[in-house]
């Protein structure tokens, strides 16, 4: 009984879980438009302030960051058109791009951008990523 | 309470060393889940926030339903099934269903037998099988708790590796569910048909699910 009572709080947890995504993804959508806003308005400290730290120092192998992620070809900034969430994890589907994010302690965080499906299972082509 | 506990010791410690062994499982799947974390160059998280994580909600679940779809079928199949020499078996002949006067039921019912026994009809036929009902009920949620839970974790992956996420349709065809699944269901099924023919030749004195000690090899059906 105590394991099927468990289940159940396992269950309606998992549920009530889902009741927060919606504003988790919206956290994530704002993330994504502000940075390709920031890198249309050639603001790239502000672009490369929503890297998530891996995805900051690829971009900085060459030069500064803030230089680098503006000489990236990132797409225009373009409208949401879907986006999940999945634990600590979310994706994010602009017109003409695909945004990866992660949580940080600062909250979502671009960990890829610029991507492209490859297709056939295979994972995305980013002009941006760790 | 020293009476309750003495009389019910069997459930209460298997109660205890399930939540013991249940919040050892969370420590060590929140390290390797932060260990994942790390390598991916992502931050750890609580445990708290562990404990809620589909990662976490997929690992319990794919282990209860592969445990009560073992106790179901061994159960049910128990009933038509036999094991010469076995204590967990019935004797030779005894297959099936057996009388309403063996099974006390209906108008063979005494005063001890539950109501539920004694009625007849309906409430009669859903006694009867009301154990396997509900441990069958409890694989087929904690099997679709497995599948909700593990379509959020499989998909948190996908994401973390730049794939798309499935929906939980296509999940059921991935080969992570089914080896979830199947990775436990072969695991269950060799304990149960080993216990049953080891009961066969091997003992545990004291022990009901064991043959008394001098019991024959041959001796079906009794137990300690």
């Amino acid at each position: 009984m105590i394991r099927f009572l468990l289940g159940v709080v396992a269950t309606v947890g998992l549920l009530a879980g889902c009741a927060s995504v919606d504003g988790r993804a919206q956290a994530a959508d704002a993330v994504a438009e502000r940075l390709f806003a920031a890198i249309d308005a050639g603001d790239g400290d502000a672009a490369c302030a929503l890297l998530a730290p891996e995805t900051e120092r690829s971009v900085a192998e060459e030069q500064p960051c803030a230089e680098a992620i503006l000489d990236e070809d990132l797409p225009e900034p373009g409208q949401v058109t879907g986006t999940w969430v999945y634990g600590q994890q979310a994706q994010v589907k602009l017109t003409g791009d695909t945004v990866f994010l992660a949580v940080f302690p600062g909250g979502w965080r671009v960990v890829a951008a610029g991507c492209t499906p490859r297709g056939g299972g295979r994972p995305y082509d980013c002009e941006v990523e760790a | 309470m020293r009476r309750f506990l003495k009389e019910n010791s069997l459930g209460v410690v298997f109660g205890v060393l399930f939540l013991v062994v249940l919040g050892a499982q969370a420590y060590a799947g929140h390290a390797t889940f932060n260990q994942q974390q790390l390598t991916e160059g992502l931050p750890p998280i609580s445990l708290g926030r562990y404990l809620t994580s589909a990662s976490f909600g997929a690992d319990v679940a794919e282990n209860w339903q592969s445990e009560y779809l073992q106790f179901f079928l061994y159960l049910i199949l128990t009933v038509f099934l036999l094991q010469k020499g076995s204590p967990e078996s019935k004797k030779p002949g005894e297959s099936g269903l057996e009388s309403d006067k063996e099974q006390k039921v209906g108008a063979f019912a005494d005063e001890n037998s539950p109501a539920w026994a004694r009625t007849g009809g309906w409430r009669t036929r859903v006694f009867s099988n009301s154990l396997g009902l509900v441990m069958g009920l409890i694989f087929l949620a904690s099997w679709s708790a497995q599948s909700i839970a593990g379509v959020a974790a499989f998909n948190e992956e996908q994401l973390a590796d730049l794939q798309d996420p499935v929906t939980w349709s296509q999940y059921l065809t991935e080969p992570d569910f089914w080896n979830r699944t199947l990775q436990n269901w072969q695991s269950e099924l060799l304990a149960v048909a080993s216990f049953a023919i080891l009961a066969i030749y091997l003992r545990q004195r004291g022990s009901p699910q064991s043959k008394p000690v001098g019991t024959a090899h041959t001796a079906t059906g009794i137990e300690g």
